[in-house]
């Protein structure tokens, strides 16, 4: 059996949201390279509008920043776990070549962006409507309602993606068992990665009384975990 | 299985893997396909443990065994810089040292009682077998640290906390070492032994020895003014002091 033999056609989104899975298991097959330049190329658009929209509200050069930062995380974790996820899999049963498991990663991530993508316009059109950031911004209700659209958009997106990289893991292991273990396992390395890369990439949304920069000078001073941690000592009272 | 497509190409799925896979080695002639190199030995102990057990098994496995070690000194040689990267300088070189020799000297200190305990639990195991399961161990165990690498490195790249980089290194080593163990109970399951609470045992005094073993060769992740400590002592009191002093 060839998978050159194998006519999946042009990946395009539709296939992708629908979650078409045993037309997108073809898609991870060697000899369709041009799958790999078509998520990274949604990747850009989709994650990229979606952080123009979320920068401007401080500024627009800000929003050319987060419009990078957004697709460059994206894509640093799932290149930055991309051997990680390739030796887990088959570890735990999903027999997946590296290319296979890197684009499985990828087409989840792609499905995420696609979404964040689409749903830009109405945060951008949230952004417009929103009054100008002030030194007190952080008290005010705007700044509270817009931080929790950004995380019920993301959220979203994100459980989209997930549960379409889930049928394509059951696809390509036919086992649901597996499918589940191997996500697991994926989503752990990720979200662990990602919330650093993420904390390193700060700020999104800026900060009026902050200048507007690519990365903090602070960006590699402490991590996630650590600030997660300080702030909880902070909150039980513990020195 | 996969039903749905039969036009694509179906990837040769592994099975559950609900250790211990007790079917006879070599079975499939997947598994009696020779290993004729390091990479081939590399991506068998990975997608094909069987294959691998099954050439531990052979006569003249030795080949197969030193080529396993290779890659395994290898890979924890590379972890060992990405845990260097944290001090820099010459942790550079002296954290993959103290990493690939540590490993060395525990297996090389806990592979008599293995061997020991086999024979006690009834196993048919030949030396070189359970070398070679060792073996084994170390290099799934190695190769899932070099997984982790990049995440590692870009956590010693945003701290200075060494308590957060020491805790982390070890949770890493801890997955990858389960990973391991996997392998070895699963090759163990096939010496006929009539039961595994050795091998349990021994797995205890493993993780033992190799958590002691990254005290008695302190610093790994930090830096010191010595190569090796001046003061003699047991891992969680050495632990609980560089918990202390990063707390305070």
């Amino acid at each position: 059996m060839n998978s050159s033999s194998a006519t999946p056609g042009r990946l395009d989104l539709r296939t992708l949201l629908q979650g078409q899975a045993d037309k997108l298991r073809l898609w991870t097959q060697p000899g369709h390279s041009r799958s790999i330049v078509f998520n990274v190329a949604v990747i850009f658009l989709g994650a990229g509008l979606y952080g123009a929209a979320m920068g401007w509200w401080r500024e627009p050069l800000q929003g050319f920043y987060v419009a990078l930062k957004f697709p460059l995380i994206i894509l640093l974790t799932a290149l930055g776990n991309a051997l990680l996820n390739a030796m887990l899999a088959p570890l735990l049963g999903l027999n997946l070549s590296f290319r296979q498991s890197l684009l499985a990663i990828l087409m989840s991530f792609t499905i995420t962006a696609a979404i964040l993508g689409a749903f830009s316009p109405l945060a951008a059109f949230v952004i417009w409507n929103a009054p100008a950031m002030t030194p007190d911004v952080k008290s005010t209700l705007t700044y509270g309602f817009i931080k929790l659209l950004h995380v019920a958009v993301i959220a979203f997106a994100g459980i989209a993606g997930t549960v379409r990289l889930y049928q394509l893991l059951a696809e390509l292991g036919g086992s649901k068992a597996v499918a589940r273990r191997v996500l697991l396992a994926w989503l752990a390395g990720n979200l662990f990665l990602g919330s650093q890369l993420t904390w390193i990439a700060r700020p999104f949304i800026g900060a009026p009384h902050l200048p507007v920069v690519f990365l903090r000078d602070t960006a590699l001073q402490g991590n996630f975990y650590e600030n997660v941690f300080a702030t909880l000592k902070q909150l039980l009272g513990v020195n | 299985m996969n039903d749905l497509n039969p036009t694509g190409p179906i990837p040769p799925q592994l099975p559950t893997p609900t250790y211990p896979i007790r079917a006879p080695l070599g079975e499939s002639p997947e598994e009696r396909e020779p290993i004729p190199n390091l990479f081939a030995a590399t991506e068998a102990v990975l997608r094909q443990p069987r294959r691998v057990m099954y050439h531990l098994r052979q006569p003249g496995s030795g080949r197969i065994v030193i080529a396993m070690l290779f890659v395994a000194m290898l890979c924890a040689a590379g972890y060992g810089v990405v845990v260097g990267t944290f001090s820099s300088g010459a942790q550079l070189w002296i954290a993959p040292v103290k990493i690939v020799g540590g490993l060395l000297l525990a297996t090389l200190i806990c592979l008599p009682s293995l061997y020991i305990f086999a024979c006690l639990s009834g196993s048919q195991a030949r030396l070189m077998e359970i070398v070679g399961l060792v073996t084994g161990l170390l290099l799934l165990t190695t190769l899932l640290l070099i997984g982790f690498a990049p995440v590692a490195w870009l956590f010693s790249q945003s701290t200075d906390s060494l308590a957060w980089m020491g805790t982390l290194h070890l949770v890493f080593w801890g997955i990858a070492t389960v990973f391991g163990l996997r392998f070895l109970e699963n090759g163990f399951a096939h010496t006929k032994a009539r039961s595994n609470a050795g091998l349990m045992t021994w797995v205890v005094i493993f993780v033992l020895v190799v958590l002691q073993m990254t005290t008695a060769l302190r610093p790994i992740v930090g830096t010191a003014e010595t190569f090796l400590p001046q003061e003699k002592k047991f891992f969680l009191s050495h632990w609980g002091d560089s918990l202390k002093s990063s707390l305070d």
